[in-house]
C-alpha cells in the first residue's frame, strides 16, 4: 500500500504537524512556569478517552454509557474538557509545589501514571480504535500526486494542527493577553514590573496547552489507536523535540518536531520499526550535550 | 518563585491553623512520651558513645522506635503469618526495593541530582545474568553471575554519569530517563538475544521456600543498608548534601564536585547492581516490564519520597510500607487492581503535596523532639 520515498515523506509530514502542536504545549508550561509537565503525554491521552466517551459507547462510565454525539460536537467538547483538565491539574497540585522543580517533576509523572489506573479501571486495557471522520463525509482515504492510500484522517490532523498553531501565533504575538503569555516566559520579573499578573498568565498557558494537548490527542489517538499506555510515546517525543528545538521556543519546537518527524518515519521504513525510536534518541543525546540550549533556546538556568 | 498566587497563599494559611489547632495533641503526646525517651536514654547514650559517630546519634525514644523496626524486619517469618500467609512474600519483594529505594537516595536524595533512570541499573544487572544464562553457560550459578552483573552495572553507572553529570537541574533527569528509553528499545530492537516483551525466565531462583527467600532478600538488604549509612553519616555524605545545598561551596572547598558526584553515582551502581541479581534470583523474568521500564525508575523514586529523600533509612522503611500498602492492605480493602494501584498513586502525591520530606523524617523528628528539643 504504502512504500518508497514519496509515502514516507508525505506521511512524515503529515505526522510531524502533530507532533510540532504535541510540543508546543509541553514548551509553553515550561517556558511560563518552569515546569516539565511529564502529564502532558496523560492530557494527550484524556483528549483521546474523553473524545471516546463522547463519540462512542464502547466504554461504560456511569453518565456518558451511551452517549454518541456527532463528531463535530464531540471533537470541540473533547478539547474544552482537556483544557479543563489541564488547568485542574495547575489549580489542585502544580502550583503548590511549582516552588521546588523535582517535586514538580516527581508530582506530574505521578498524575500520568494515576491517569493510566484511571484509563484501566473504566476502559480497560483493551486497544480502542476510532474513526473522527463522519461516515460519508470523506473517504476514509485520499491520493496525494503518486501515492495511494493516505487516512484522511491524518490529512485533516495536518490542518487542523496547522490552523491551531496559526492560531496560537496570532494569539501570542497580537494579542494583550497572548503577548503576557510570551513576556512571562522571556521574563518573569519584568512582565511583573509591566503590571502582568503572573499567576493568571501561568494558569491561563495550562488551559492553552490543554486544549492543544486535548486537539493532539484526538488525532493521535483516531490515527492509531487509544490504550492505557499511550502517554508514555508522545511524551518522550515531545521531550526530544523541545530539547532539540529549544526549551521554552515555539519556532524550535515547530522545526525539531518536523526534523523528529522526519527521522523517524524514515528509520521506520527503512531500518524497522523497532529501531524508530532509538536514533532520535540519540539525537537528543548529542543535541544535550553539544548544544544543550537547543536550536532556538535560551540556556535554562538553575535556581 | 517570586510570589505566591492567593490559593497558595490560603492554604498555606490554612495549614497554619490546622497545626495550632493540633498543637494541644502534641502537647498532650508529648508528655505521655517524654518520660519514656528519658527512661530509655541510657541505652541510647551507650549507642551513641559506642556507634554514634557512625551511624548518627538519637534520642531514647528514636533508638527504641528503630531498634524496634530492625528486629521487625530481621524477625518477618516469625510474626508474618499471624497477620496474612502472603506478608513475607510481600516483604521479601520490599527488600529489593528497599535496596532499589537505598542506592536511588544516596545519589540522587543525597545530591540533588535527581535520576528517573536507576531501573536502567538494575536491568543492566538482571539481563547480564539472563544473558550469560541463555547464551554463554545454562550451568553458571550466582556465585559467577552476581559479579559479573555488579560489574556490568557499576560499568553502566560510570558510562551514564561520567557525560551526563555535566548537565544540571532538568537537564540531568531528563538524559537519565532518555537512558531508560533508550535502554527498553534496545530490547526491543534485538529481541532475538533479549526475547523482547517476553524475557528470559531459564533462571532457577535461590530457592522456593518462601521464609529462607525472605532472608536470602533481607540479610543483604540490611548489609547493603549499613554500608549506605554509614558513608551517607560519614564526611563523603556531608559532601554530597552539600553538592546538592551549594555546589559552589564544595569547589571553594577545594574539593572537586564532579569526582564526588560520579561517586556517589559509583556507590549507587553497586547496590542497583545487587538488587537486579537478587531480583533476579527472587524468581522474576527478565523482562523489560518489571525490570527495565520507566515506571520501575518512578516506583523507586515514589518508594524513597514516600520514606524521605536523603536519610537513606526513610527509603528502607518507606519500601515496607509501599508494598504493605500495595499488596497487603489495599489489597483487602479494595478488590480492583487498577483501583488500587490509583489510591496508591494518589497516596504517594498527597505525601509530595503535603509532606515532601517525607513520612518517616517527619515522624523522626517528632521522636526527636519529645522532650523540647527540636531535631
Amino acid at each position: 500500500m504504502l512504500s518508497g520515498l514519496p509515502a514516507v515523506l508525505i506521511n512524515a509530514a503529515l505526522i510531524s504537524a502533530l507532533y510540532a502542536l504535541i510540543a508546543i504545549g509541553f514548551t509553553m508550561i515550561f517556558g511560563v512556569g518552569g515546569v516539565l509537565n511529564l502529564a502532558h503525554g496523560a492530557l494527550l491521552m484524556a483528549g483521546a478517552y474523553v473524545y471516546l466517551l463522547l463519540a462512542r459507547d464502547t466504554i461504560s462510565v456511569p453518565v456518558f454509557e451511551s452517549m454518541t454525539l456527532h463528531p463535530l460536537l464531540a471533537f470541540p467538547l473533547a478539547v474544552v474538557i482537556v483544557a479543563v483538565l489541564s488547568y485542574l491539574l495547575y489549580a489542585v497540585i502544580v502550583q503548590f509545589v511549582e516552588d521546588n522543580p523535582v517535586v514538580t517533576f516527581l508530582a506530574t509523572i505521578v498524575v500520568a501514571l494515576a491517569a493510566t489506573e484511571v484509563v484501566l479501571h473504566y476502559a480497560g486495557s483493551a486497544t480502542h480504535t476510532y474513526t473522527l471522520i463522519p461516515d460519508g463525509m470523506l473517504p476514509s482515504t485520499i491520493d496525494i500526486g503518486p501515492v495511494d492510500g493516505i487516512l484522511t484522517v491524518d490529512v485533516v490532523g495536518f490542518v487542523v494542527s496547522w490552523i491551531s498553531i496559526g492560531l496560537l501565533w496570532v494569539y501570542v504575538t497580537k494579542t494583550d493577553s497572548g503577548r503576557a503569555i510570551r513576556a512571562t516566559s522571556m521574563t518573569e520579573r519584568g512582565a511583573q514590573l509591566t503590571g502582568v499578573n503572573v499567576h493568571a498568565v501561568r494558569a491561563r498557558t495550562w488551559l492553552v496547552a490543554g486544549a492543544l494537548a486535548g486537539i493532539g490527542g484526538v488525532f493521535l489517538g483516531a490515527s492509531t489507536s487509544a490504550t492505557p499506555n499511550m502517554w508514555l510515546h508522545p511524551l518522550s517525543l515531545a521531550f526530544i523535540i523541545v530539547v532539540i528545538g529549544g526549551i521554552g521556543s515555539i519556532k524550535g519546537s515547530i522545526v525539531a518536531a518536523y526534523l523528529i518527524g522526519f527521522l523517524q518515519t524514515g528509520v521506520g521504513e527503512y531500518l524497522g520499526q523497532n529501531f524508530r525510536g532509538i536514533l532520535s534518541l540519540v539525537l537528543l543525546v548529542i543535541v544535550l550535550f553539544v548544544l544543550p540550549q537547543g536550536l532556538f533556546g535560551r540556556e535554562f538556568d538553575h535556581e | 518563585m517570586s510570589s505566591e498566587s492567593p490559593s497558595v497563599r490560603v492554604t498555606r494559611r490554612m495549614k497554619g491553623t490546622l497545626r495550632s489547632a493540633l498543637l494541644p495533641v502534641w502537647n498532650v503526646l508529648c508528655m505521655l512520651l517524654a518520660p519514656l525517651d528519658r527512661a530509655l536514654q541510657p541505652i541510647a547514650n551507650v549507642y551513641n558513645r559506642t556507634l554514634g559517630g557512625h551511624f548518627g546519634e538519637m534520642n531514647g525514644l528514636q533508638f527504641a522506635v528503630i531498634s524496634l523496626g530492625f528486629a521487625a524486619i530481621a524477625t518477618v517469618p516469625f510474626w508474618s503469618p499471624f497477620y496474612s500467609e502472603t506478608l513475607n512474600i510481600t516483604f521479601a519483594v520490599a527488600s529489593i526495593w528497599a535496596i532499589f529505594a537505598m542506592s536511588w537516595d544516596i545519589q540522587s536524595g543525597y545530591t540533588g541530582y535527581i535520576s528517573f533512570g536507576h531501573s536502567v541499573l538494575s536491568g543492566a544487572a538482571g539481563y547480564t545474568i539472563g544473558l550469560l544464562i541463555l547464551h554463554y553457560d545454562p550451568s553458571m550459578g550466582p556465585a559467577t553471575t552476581i559479579p559479573v552483573a555488579v560489574l556490568a552495572s557499576l560499568v553502566l553507572g560510570l558510562v551514564i554519569a561520567v557525560p551526563s553529570l555535566r548537565l544540571r537541574g532538568p537537564y540531568f533527569s531528563l538524559i537519565t530517563l532518555v537512558g531508560v528509553l533508550l535502554f527498553t528499545n534496545l530490547i526491543f530492537a534485538f529481541s532475538g538475544w533479549t526475547n523482547g516483551e517476553l524475557g528470559i525466565h531459564q533462571v532457577d531462583p535461590f530457592t522456593y521456600e518462601p521464609w529462607v527467600r525472605y532472608y536470602y532478600m533481607a540479610i543483604p538488604m540490611l548489609l547493603v543498608a549499613l554500608g549506605l549509612i554509614y558513608i551517607s553519616r560519614s564526611n563523603v555524605g556531608m559532601v554530597l548534601v552539600t553538592i546538592r545545598e551549594n555546589e559552589r561551596a564544595v569547589s571553594s572547598a577545594g574539593l572537586d564536585p564532579t569526582k564526588f558526584k560520579i561517586s556517589s553515582f559509583v556507590l549507587s551502581s553497586i547496590p542497583m547492581g545487587i538488587g537486579g541479581a537478587l531480583l533476579v534470583y527472587y524468581g522474576r523474568a527478565i523482562n523489560p516490564t518489571s525490570f527495565v521500564e520507566i515506571s520501575n525508575s518512578i516506583e523507586i523514586i515514589a518508594i524513597a519520597v514516600i520514606g524521605g529523600m536523603g536519610s537513606v533509612v526513610g527509603p528502607l522503611f518507606g519500601s515496607f510500607l509501599f508494598f504493605f500498602l500495595e499488596e497487603e492492605f489495599l489489597r483487602d480493602v479494595i478488590g480492583d487492581s487498577s483501583l488500587r494501584t490509583l489510591v496508591l498513586w494518589l497516596f504517594v502525591l498527597s505525601v509530595l503535596v503535603f509532606a515532601r520530606n517525607g513520612v518517616f523524617r517527619v515522624i523522626w523528628h517528632g521522636l526527636g523532639a519529645v522532650r523540647g528539643d527540636s531535631e
